[in-house]
Parts: structure tokens; C-alpha cells; sequence
């Protein structure tokens, strides 16, 4: 099958496997008892509860308030979201791109570094760099995110003050004009230096906290992956061609070494974006995650359902783009069969 | 015995590569490994050797060594030389073949130490002389694919299945061949400018990919593709040496998409590339069916005869061995027991290993229903004591077979390691009149 065509198939399902995640989590949202707490306040009266009950349609059954809401969705109405006092689609494009920045940036370090450590260990198998390799990547898979976060920011923040917290300093945040949201790719635009060093500076820590932990899997797998591969006999077969060394690693094992590990960052990716929410409440991010975390905790409906709706999304994408890569990588694949 | 004319004039041939004293061990968990322990040979200018035992008897570690493709570790290089003469095209005929070069395109390269006087380095051959267990990696490199080839057991293992087959073969020009690639895609490869410096890394396949994006724009990209069409012309010529139908379309298909024999022919297609002095080929139909089997031997056959090129032919199969092979070399046990002319051997095996493995071959003089085998297993080769290895499984052994270590001797035109040909100084020596058991 074509690539376009399986792209296409994937992507007329998206629809339907997001009707799916977003009943159940509207569901699973009513557990915590009704939604209006977090529109209310110790004033109000038992009138003005029930008006803003039904201005809500929380008076009405759970099925048709997920109609109310779905109907809200398709008119580019996402709801209020009580936690930021504002309507949920004015206040989600900023923190999304923060987010994004954030979990990019993880991303690129944990795939870069991932592979770049995974092969560098796999061709030294039982060297030393392979012993090193396998320390940094048990203890990455092994440390919990809030516990090493939390250790990065005493050690570099409050004792070395190399990197500061937050996302920006407040003054170079005021210099630019901020179109996109994502501060490095803004700092470009306006083609100010200093705005895209300060935003790099804000995003080194908890992008390499944050990205830690896929790095050691990814290198893990790297590495097992690659000794399994320079074992086989088309690596030999390279080498008898005349090939020198680095092709032999670089186009012939690592290719093929790569095809296993893609499925890993696939998964390693959902990963990420979960460790977004423990990341950007330690390092003050201003993102999703942040958001999220708050509305879990007060009930906010309205915020939590867009998460939802954004992160299944998401990863839908994210999955589809690591099959396409898959079927790139290993020819014999033959997509959607 | 008169040896055919032809055998007569192939023992007179120059040697390609000697192998001598050859010892490769493997560590292992219950002691050293003996994979290859001593072994001699040479192998003529144009010539088929056959190498012939069962597995585990060290002639796969024996072929790779050519190359230096046993790993270490495990492998232990103990001692032993492969010293190998490259030739390079004849200056005279260009290749054609001519009286200077006896018709085989090819004239010895000259030592460099000497310009062919003949000096130590050489050992007054005159002739290039390579130990290929001790050159640098460079030069080995130079020699991988190039002087030296080797086509592998199974193809599907050997060829990469991630990489299309234009790819696998064009590697071996762009490895061997860059400077030809570059004259044919109308660059002066001597030049010193930054565009061709880029365009040689290219044809070199060091290319970064910061280069690899430079080369993709414009005022290079022409140049890049001249140098990729150069390079398709000669994998489409390969290919269709080895009688593929359809070259350009093959070459865009990936290994999974062609048959065991297809495969097989690419593997042969890109060892003969660089159209090499010696090849090596590992068992190349053990894992083909039985009808391509006899003709993928047909076509090494008769590129070997096209290329001029010397070959060692590993197999376990005798019979096969007997049709591919001028000469035969038989090895037990990390040894070689007997070599010579194949005819002879079959024949008149002198060594009673060749015997067995010969009597074992089902033939008219077997009993319906009943298939003779040599008794016993091959011993362990883990630190092996100084006896003769065959000692155990031998009809005729005699003390003096468990206490001594039989060297390869000559007999006839043959040599052979066995104390029955030269019997030792003290003691019984064992006669094929008289069976042990």
C-alpha cells in the first residue's frame, strides 16, 4: 500500500478514536462528584448556584451535557475554564506553545542523545564507554522524574545559579513581540540574539531533566540493538566490500539497529508528554501540563476535556509518523496489512 | 599418476597467495580453541582450490582470515602468514590480455621496496608481497573488495535487507573505484577546488550530511548525479555479468524482493566488481536450492575463466569440490591432512580421512540401503594434545599416531600428513594392510 493512502486510512479513524477517549474521560470526570464547584464561590446563593447550573447544562443528564459539549466543540467553543477565569481556547494557544517548546526540546535531546549514546556504546560493546553508557541509562530509567527534577533544580539552580527557572526573564520577554508563543522561535523572527539566548537558557534544564529519562531508554535500546545487528553477517559482508568502519556502523548496522528503536521513541514520546505535567510544576513552565495539574485537582472540567482532546490527538500523530519512518527504515513492511 | 595437461600447467602458474602455518584460536569458557591450527597452502594465479571438511573443521575461519574478517575477540590470532602478490592491470594490452601479461589482463605488481629485484620484503620475488594478517587497516581496506573478494554462505544474511541492491553495489565502486567515477562524470579529480574536494568526498562516501545538503543545491547537483549515473552505468554492467535479466530494474529493488539464486548472483556481481585476483567463496550453494546450485557454480565457473581470478571454493560437499576444483585441499580438525591435484585425490586418497570422506560419498558400490560413514566424531579442539587428531576415528593408527603430531609431507605431486607416506624414526609405523580394530 502507498504511504499517502496509508496516511489517509489513519487519519478518517483520528475521528472516531477521539469520540471514544472523550466519553470516557467525560465520564470519569463526574467521579469526583459535579462539575460547578469550580465556578462557584462561598457567597452565592442556592438561586444563583442553580442559574449558573443551567447555565453550565448541569442541571441536565451526563449525555446530554457530553452533547452540549461536543456541540460547543464543533462550534470552536472548548468551554470556561475556571481555574484561569478565562474561556478555555483564549488561554490554550499560549500555554500549548510552551508545552511544545518544552516537550521538542526534550524530545530532540532525548532522541539525539539516545541513539548518539546507544551507538556509541553498542560498537564499543564491554568497553568502557559501554560501561558508562549502561550507568547513565539505568539510572535515568530507574530515578522518578519529581525526585531527579527536583535535585536538578537544588544543584543548578540554588547552588551552581547556572541556569535560571521559569521561562523567560521578564525585561526580554517585554523586547520581542511574541506572534507564535514558542520564545526561541520568536527570538528568530524579531532577530534578536539575546532574546533567543535567554529563551535557550530557560529551556536547557528542564528540557534535559525532562528528556532524561527517554534518553536512557532509547539508548538502552540503541545499544542492545546495535550489538544484535554488528552481529550479523551483512555487517562482515560490508566490511569484505572494503568499506571503512564508520560506513559499516553508520549505514549498514545503525539502520538497521534503528528500526526497533523508532518504535521505542514512539512510545517513549507519550512518556514525555506525561512528564510534562511533574517538569513544568518544579520548573515553573508556564505550559499545559502546569494547567492541567491544577484543574485535575479543582475539577475543571471544561480544561481537562480539552487536554483530553489535544493530547489523543497528539499522540494518534505522533504513532502515525513513527509508522511512516518504520516503513521508510524497513522495506519489508508493508503498511496497513 | 599423469596429471591433464592443463593441472600440469596450472601447478607451473605463480602463486597468488601462500598461507602458512596458519593458527587462529577462539577463548572460550572451557579452554583455548583450536579452530585452526597450521595450516599451509597455496593458492595459484587463476586456479580453483577447493577447501574441503566437515563443520567445525576450521575452513570458514581459514577463508575469513584472507580478510581478517574472524572476530577477535573471541578469535586469538596465534601465528602464521597469508602472503598475498596483488596484480594490476596490464599496462600493455589495457586489460585485454596480451603475450605480456599470457593473456590474463593482469601483471604482478612490483615490489615497492625493490622495483623488483628482488629484496627481503619480497623474498626476491620482485613480486608485491602483503601479509594480510599484519598490513595496517588501510591497506587491507584497499585490498577488501578489490584484490580480494568473497561471496558469503547464505545471500539473504549477507546483503543488507535495509538497503536497495544499487546501493550495496555501487558501494564497492565508490570504495574502489572513485577516481574512474569521477573521469566518467567529467571531473578532474586532480583538481584542488572546494567544488571538487566536495564532489571526491562524495565519490569517497565521506560525505557529511552538512556536504550531502551542499551537493543537493544547484551549482553541484548536476555534478553529484553525473557521479551517481557513473556509478548506476557500472552496477547495471555487474549485474548483467552475472546474467540477472534486467539490471536497472533489479537495482531498485531491495534483497527481500529477489529469489536465494538472484541474491546470490548480486553477492557474485559485486566480489567481481573490481574484478579481483582472488575470491573466496564460503560454501556459495549450501543454501540454495538444488537446481540453482548447479547453475550459480556454472557462472562462477565461467566468470572465474572471464576475470582470470584464483578461487578458493569451501564446501563440505566432496563431489561437489571434485567437479568446481583443480586442486583440493582436505582439512580435519584445523588441520590440512591432504592437498592436490582433485582428480588424483578422488581416485587415489592417500590420507585415510580422504578415504573415509570418499568411500562415504553414496555411489554404485554401496549397498542399496546402506550408506558408509566414518566412525566416531571430530575431537574437541579445546588444548588438544600432540597426537595425530584423526587418531581416533582412524582404521590403521598405530602408537606412534598418539603420541606425534603428523606434519603435511610431500607424496607425489601430493602432500600429506600421515604416518602411513613417511613413517617415523623410532617406533611401528601404522600401513593401510593393518587395522587397528
Amino acid at each position: 500500500m502507498q504511504i499517502r493512502d496509508y496516511i489517509l486510512r489513519r487519519l478518517i479513524v483520528l475521528p472516531f478514536l477521539i469520540v471514544g477517549v472523550s466519553i470516557i474521560v467525560f465520564g470519569l470526570t463526574r467521579i469526583g462528584g459535579s462539575p460547578v464547584a469550580i465556578y462557584l464561590s462561598h457567597e452565592m446563593s442556592s438561586e444563583e448556584v442553580a442559574e449558573i447550573e443551567a447555565r453550565f447544562h448541569l442541571d441536565e443528564p451526563v449525555p446530554v451535557q457530553y452533547a452540549y459539549w461536543a456541540r460547543g466543540v464543533f462550534q470552536g467553543d472548548l468551554g470556561w475554564s475556571g481555574v484561569a477565569a478565562a474561556p478555555v481556547t483564549a488561554v490554550f494557544p499560549n500555554k500549548l506553545a510552551a508545552t511544545m517548546e518544552l516537550a521538542v526540546a526534550s524530545a530532540v535531546v532525548a532522541v539525539s542523545l539516545g541513539i548518539g549514546l546507544g551507538t556509541y556504546a553498542g560498537a564499543r560493546r564491554n568497553k568502557l564507554p559501554d560501561h558508562i553508557t549502561r550507568i547513565i541509562s539505568i539510572s535515568g530509567a530507574a530515578m522518578p522524574l519529581f525526585w531527579f527534577a527536583i535535585v536538578m533544580l537544588i544543584v543548578f539552580w540554588v547552588y551552581l545559579g547556572w541556569f535560571p527557572i521559569g521561562r523567560s526573564t521578564p525585561e526580554v520577554f517585554a523586547s520581542i513581540s511574541h506572534p507564535t508563543g514558542l520564545y526561541t522561535v520568536d527570538a528568530l523572527l524579531a532577530g534578536n540574539f539575546k532574546a533567543f539566548r535567554d529563551a535557550i537558557w530557560h529551556l536547557v534544564l528542564p528540557a534535559i531533566t525532562l528528556g532524561y529519562g527517554a534518553t536512557a531508554i532509547i539508548a538502552r535500546m540503541m545499544r542492545s540493538s546495535l550489538v544484535e545487528e554488528l552481529q550479523e553477517e551483512y555487517v562482515d559482508a560490508a566490511r569484505a566490500k572494503g568499506l571503512a568502519e564508520r560506513l559499516v556502523l553508520r549505514r549498514h548496522a545503525r539502520r538497521n539497529a534503528l528500526m526497533p528503536t523508532v518504535t521505542v521513541i514512539g512510545l517513549s514520546f507519550g512518556f514525555l508528554l506525561q512528564g510534562t505535567i511533574v517538569a513544568e510544576i518544579i520548573f515553573r513552565w508556564p505550559g499545559l501540563g502546569r494547567w492541567m495539574a491544577d484543574s485535575v485537582l479543582r475539577g475543571d472540567r471544561a480544561t481537562i476535556m480539552a487536554y483530553v482532546l489535544f493530547t489523543s490527538v497528539l499522540f494518534l500523530v505522533v504513532n502515525l509518523v513513527v509508522d511512516v519512518v518504520y516503513a521508510y527504515l524497513d522495506r519489508r513492511v508493508v503498511l496497513g496489512s | 599418476m599423469t596429471a591433464p595437461a592443463t593441472n600440469l600447467q596450472k601447478t607451473d602458474a605463480p602463486v597468488v597467495a601462500s598461507v602458512r602455518d596458519l593458527r587462529v584460536h577462539f577463548k572460550s569458557k572451557a579452554g583455548i580453541v583450536h579452530a585452526v591450527d597450521g595450516v599451509d597452502f597455496d593458492v595459484r594465479d587463476g586456479e580453483t582450490l577447493g577447501l574441503v571438511g566437515e563443520t567445525g573443521c576450521g575452513k570458514s575461519v581459514t577463508a575469513r582470515s584472507f580478510l581478517r574478517l574472524v572476530p577477535m575477540p573471541p578469535g586469538i590470532p596465534v601465528s602464521g602468514s597469508i602472503m598475498f602478490h596483488p596484480r594490476q592491470r596490464c599496462t600493455a594490452c589495457d586489460g585485454a590480455g596480451c603475450v605480456a601479461c599470457d593473456h590474463t589482463g593482469r601483471v604482478v605488481s612490483t615490489c615497492p621496496a625493490c622495483s623488483g629485484t628482488g629484496c627481503s620484503t619480497c623474498e626476491q620475488t620482485g613480486a608485491e608481497t602483503l601479509d594480510l594478517l599484519t598490513i595496517p587497516e588501510r591497506d587491507l581496506r584497499s585490498i577488501r573488495g578489490n584484490r580480494i573478494a568473497m561471496i558469503f554462505q547464505d545471500p539473504g544474511k549477507a546483503l543488507n535487507p535495509a538497503l536497495s541492491i544499487r546501493k550495496q553495489v555501487a558501494e564497492v565502486f565508490y570504495a574502489h573505484r572513485s577516481d574512474e567515477l569521477l573521469a566518467s562524470a567529467g571531473i578532474d579529480p586532480s583538481s584542488h577546488s572546494l567544488p571538487t574536494g566536495l564532489l571526491r568526498r562524495r565519490a569517497t562516501q565521506q560525505s557529511r550530511t552538512l556536504e550531502n545538503v551542499l551537493l543537493s543545491l544547484p551549482p553541484l547537483r548536476s555534478r553529484r548525479s553525473a557521479i551517481t549515473a557513473a556509478a548506476d552505468d557500472r552496477v547495471a554492467a555487474a549485474l548483467a555479468e552475472t546474467q540477472i535479466p534486467n539490471p536497472r530494474a533489479v537495482m531498485d529493488r531491495y534483497p527481500h524482493e529477489l529469489s536465494g539464486g538472484m541474491k546470490q548472483r548480486v553477492m557474485i556481481a559485486l566480489a567481481l566488481a573490481c574484478d579481483p585476483d582472488l575470491l573466496i567463496a564460503d560454501e556459495p550453494t549450501t543454501a540454495l536450492d538444488v537446481t540453482v546450485q548447479a547453475r550459480i557454480i556454472e557462472l562462477i565457473k565461467e566468470l572465474q575463466q572471464r576475470h582470470k581470478t584464483a578461487v578458493v571454493y569451501i564446501s563440505h560437499d566432496l563431489s561437489l569440490v571434485r567437479r568446481v576444483a583443480d586442486r583440493t585441499a582436505v582439512m580435519y580438525a584445523g588441520r590440512i591432512v591432504e592437498v592436490g591435484d582433485s582428480e588424483q585425490i578422488f581416485h587415489e586418497p592417500e590420507h585415510p580421512y580422504t578415504r573415509g570422506l570418499i568411500d562415504a560419498i553414496p555411489g554404485a558400490h554401496h549397498e542399496r540401503g546402506r550408506l558408509a560413514a566414518i566412525e566416531g566424531t571430530v575431537p574437541e579442539l579445546i588444548d588438544p594434545d600432540p597426537s595425530c587428531r584423526f587418531a581416533g576415528r582412524c582404521d590403521f593408527a598405530a602408537e606412534v599416531c598418539w603420541t606425534r603430531d603428523p606434519a603435511l609431507e610431500p607424496v607425489g605431486d601430493r602432500q600429506v600428513a600421515c604416518f602411513i607416506h613417511h613413517p617415523p624414526e623410532h617406533g611401528e609405523a601404522p600401513t593401510f594392510d593393518r587395522t587397528a580394530r
